[in-house]
């Protein structure tokens, strides 16, 4: 494989729902984004940015949902994901792309014990030693003790940091090259967050996965990940390294950095984003920022959507000021 | 307010098990103080217990010098309006079949003994106060976003023109930056006299709204004092761990010191 | 700013349109059918078992009376039957199941929810036979029977619900607002348990409409010479071979009811469905 094949490449990517008789609902209007292996990417965005759709598009379960990609390009390891067949889809879907699903939604089946669950998980992957073995290797890996006692509980028995801990070795079972956590720590208590952060970064160094983390908290993303996508109303507006997105150079970016609880100074300024996210289906003309930004100008009310500047791999910025924004 | 020696046991026998164990703290006029633990800490029966919703096991809580709980009634002093609660859940805290105009109207309603129309207006002027424009008054809470439904129902305690709001991890089902809102709105509350009690299991959180805190494990507190104090130099070890779970900067920090 | 909102037809509107239709074509017809019909429906002539033809639409019956006057008078007996049948149950089963679930008094709440277990534990169509030959035949016998055993369904429902419903948010904030009892229980609990057994009642209807006319069938309802579509197919049954349009149109009217029903309850979950989607 040539080096320069990335793990992911998301391209310009479009999502939406095609209705019979009616225009079709965009939900994600351009999302740009790409993962070298084993990379730590974090993308960030309030709900109904349209993070979660990119991760079933990459995932491959938004037939389930009515939607499909309208546009762009989706390229896991070269491959054009749109194009796949299902019988396709099924060699990748759990074997070399896991998922993680969000901790309050969903969970481990509450009628399996968590040995059922993670024999389920590895008998689709070939392996060697019993069933058993490799059951307690897997909670090894997430760091669960008393392994003996946990595989005969059930779902109901075990805290909400543990029932995580379970869905990320399902996930690990077949150790995928990216792993997809969708808000894993949301709804869980701050101590079981860290902790389940140190875990990611550990599969991440240990096993070289490459993994995506979706989240509303950019403090969270900030502190494990390596790049950071922020998007918001269905487009990409921001994408750079870590240390590079410091200095944001969206106003968005801006904004949600300055929301931050951990950088604020105790009962003193707190700046937040007025209005809110415009709904799907509800976009503006122009840049749809526009309305709630602090550096709005006349010229990003009008025409498409603003477009990345740079290449991939650099600190880009969908704004049409961004250098003015990166002085402040 | 006063909380004096409680504790909270539910169940009996063999299976009891004791939530609160033996706290007490003081709440003074206009006052924020903090509540921190994790799930299972006890913290979240303590607040109702404060906000007269479940009788305490043993113990006294006092409003204005007065029993709280007479037998396993709450408030009958009719003072049932100045301690208000805004619950965690943002999807559960509101009447799915009433719009966020309806619910806080019905409350201004029956706390100022006002007609229907006056009503509406002081309920628009106080949901407007909430950054909840009248477009948004009128949709039902499946229309609205957490932070937005949090909002509401923080509109709907305020009618009743309480001194004490108790917040149960109000900020713990919504997006960072509708986070951010909710704070700033707290803030404000504050600087008008309202005293404020925030449970939650975000220190980060604490530490910007708050001036003391208690922190507590299993039912009992193991630390409290000044939020600067134990943030800067905490005493106990489950506070110090506590404190290096904070996502971002103020984690680092905690855990940095932890190292040396 | 404009907001570009694209109104769309909500999907399900399709149903409700129809079935609300369908029923309000047919008690429309109801209505007008008896007062300005050609033959009154009790009228006996001589001119009996004629097939359906220009002046008789749907033929006559064993004693010559017009079938298509006939049904149409009975569409208010049958269907105003099943509403009773159903809108009482409904009624007295949220509330005592509502009463039920937020009650703490054990004694209570195990004494009547054993006696609702029970109820429901009977096929519900032997049981109201059974009730309705104790009471005596007629059309009220019909509705208290239907009452005495549905409203335990109902209840049951109501129970579940309200047990969840007592625990939400918002019923705790009321109380913390020191709203009256009586307000939280009617303005704040039943109608979000109500809106579960509500949608219960729906499909409900269709059966209980089929219920009683399978009670008139059996002889257990109107008294003759009432028309009714369950005693038409009875009387209709013995001759279905000679003349197939007594039981037939009865019989179609029926259907008409109980789809129109069912059609407009699909349409009403599906739009009510779209929104619990956001």
């Amino acid at each position: 494989m040539s080096p320069d094949v990335k793990l992911l490449d998301v391209n310009n990517v479009a999502i939406g729902i095609e209705r019979r008789k009616r225009e079709t609902l965009v939900l994600v209007r351009e999302a740009n984004f790409d993962i070298n292996y084993g990379e730590m990417v974090g993308i960030v965005g309030e709900s109904g940015s349209g993070k979660t759709m990119i991760c079933r598009a990459i995932i491959g379960t938004l037939e389930r949902r009515g939607a499909s990609v309208i546009g762009g390009e989706v390229l896991f390891e070269g491959l054009d994901l749109r194009t796949i067949t299902e019988a396709k889809w099924k060699t990748l879907r759990g074997k070399v792309i896991g998922y993680v699903p969000q901790s309050a939604l969903a969970g481990p089946n509450p009628v399996l014990t968590i040995e059922k669950q993670l024999a389920e998980a590895l008998s689709q992957v070939e392996g060697t030693g019993s069933m058993k073995n490799r059951s307690k290797e897997l909670l090894d890996l997430v760091k669960i003790r008393r392994v003996d006692t946990v595989m005969k509980q059930y779902p109901y028995q075990l805290s909400g940091g543990m029932r995580q801990r379970v869905m990320i070795a399902c996930a690990l079972a077949s150790k995928p090259k990216l792993l997809i956590a969708d808000e894993p720590t949301t709804g869980l208590d701050v101590t079981v967050q860290s902790q389940i952060m140190e875990l990611l970064r550990e599969i991440r160094r240990d096993l070289g996965t490459a993994i995506i983390l979706i989240s509303h908290d950019l403090a969270l993303v900030d502190e494990v990940c390596d790049k950071i996508v922020v998007m918001h109303a269905g487009a990409t507006v921001e994408v750079g390294p870590t240390a590079s997105m410091a200095k944001p150079r969206h106003p968005y970016t801006v904004a949600l950095n300055s929301s931050r609880i951990d950088v604020a100074k105790p009962g003193g300024e707190l700046l937040t984003i007025k209005g809110n996210p415009p709904s799907v289906g509800q976009w503006n003309p122009g840049c749809r920022f526009a309305e709630r930004c602090d550096y709005v100008q006349q010229d990003c009310l009008v025409g498409d959507h603003p477009a990345l500047s740079g290449k991939k791999g650099e600190h880009q910025s969908a704004c049409l000021h961004a250098d003015k924004i990166g002085k402040n | 307010m006063e909380v004096e020696n409680v504790s909270v046991t539910f169940g009996s026998g063999a299976t009891a098990v004791e939530a609160v164990k033996n706290c007490s703290l003081t709440l003074h006029e206009g006052e924020p103080i903090g509540i921190v633990g994790e799930s299972g800490s006890g913290k979240s029966t303590l607040a109702r217990v404060m906000a007269g919703l479940q009788p305490p096991s043993a113990g006294q809580i006092r409003f204005r010098g007065d029993n709280v709980f007479k037998g396993n009634k709450s408030f009958q002093s009719g003072n049932r309006n100045q301690v208000q609660m805004v619950f965690q859940d943002p999807y559960g805290s509101l009447n799915p079949q009433l719009n966020g105009l309806s619910a806080v109207a019905e409350a201004v309603r029956i706390h100022s003994k006002v007609g229907k129309d006056e009503a509406e207006q002081k309920a628009l002027e106080l949901l407007e106060r909430m950054g909840i424009g009248k477009l948004d008054a009128l949709k039902r809470p499946r229309q609205l976003s957490g932070g937005q439904r949090q909002r509401v129902s923080v509109a709907r305690a305020l009618s009743a023109n309480p001194t004490v709001l108790l917040a149960d991890e109000p900020t713990s089902a919504i997006d960072q930056s509708a986070q951010a809102q909710l704070l700033k709105l707290f803030l404000g509350l504050l600087n008008d006299g309202l005293a404020i009690v925030l449970v939650s299991h975000d220190l980060g959180v604490i530490r910007y709204l708050t001036k003391r805190v208690y922190v507590m494990k299993d039912g009992v507190f193991v630390e409290s004092g000044d939020t600067e104090t134990v943030f800067n130099d905490p005493q106990e070890d489950y506070t110090k761990m506590l404190l290096a779970s904070i996502p971002g900067e103020l984690g680092k920090a905690a855990r940095a010191k932890l190292k040396r | 700013m404009s907001k570009k909102v694209k109104k769309v037809r909500p999907e399900g509107t399709l149903g409700i349109i129809i079935g609300a239709s369908l029923m309000g074509s047919l008690l429309l017809a109801g209505l007008l059918i008896p007062w300005f019909g050609k033959f009154d429906a009790n009228e006996i002539s001589s001119d009996q078992l004629l097939s359906p033809s220009g002046t008789h639409y749907f033929g006559t019956d064993m004693l010559g009376r017009d079938v298509f006057a006939r049904v149409f008078d009975a569409v208010f007996i049958d269907i105003g039957t099943a509403f009773a049948g159903v809108l009482i149950p409904l009624t007295v089963g949220t509330i005592v199941g509502t009463l039920l679930g937020i009650s703490r008094n054990r004694r209570v709440n195990s004494f009547v929810g054993s006696l609702i277990d029970g109820i429901n534990a009977f096929p519900f169509l032997i049981f109201v036979i059974a009730l309705v030959a104790f009471l005596g035949a007629g059309l009220s016998s019909i509705i208290l029977a239907l009452s005495l055993v549905n409203w335990a369904r109902y209840a049951r429902i109501a129970r579940t619900r309200a047990v969840v419903v007592n625990q939400q948010g918002y019923v705790e904030a009321a109380r913390t607002l020191g709203y009256k009892p009586s307000r939280i229980l009617f303005r704040h609990i039943i109608p979000n348990v109500s809106s579960e057994t509500r949608a219960y009642a729906l499909s409900d209807f269709t059966i209980v409409i089929i219920a009683v006319a399978a009670l008139s069938f059996l002889g257990l309802g109107v008294n003759p010479p009432q028309a009714e579509w369950g005693a038409m197919i009875k009387d209709g049954a013995t001759i279905i071979t000679l003349a197939w349009w007594n039981a037939v149109f009865p019989g179609l009217a029926i259907c008409w009811a109980g789809i129109s029903v069912a059609v407009f309850s699909e349409g009403l979950t599906k739009r009510i469905g779209e929104g619990n989607q956001q």
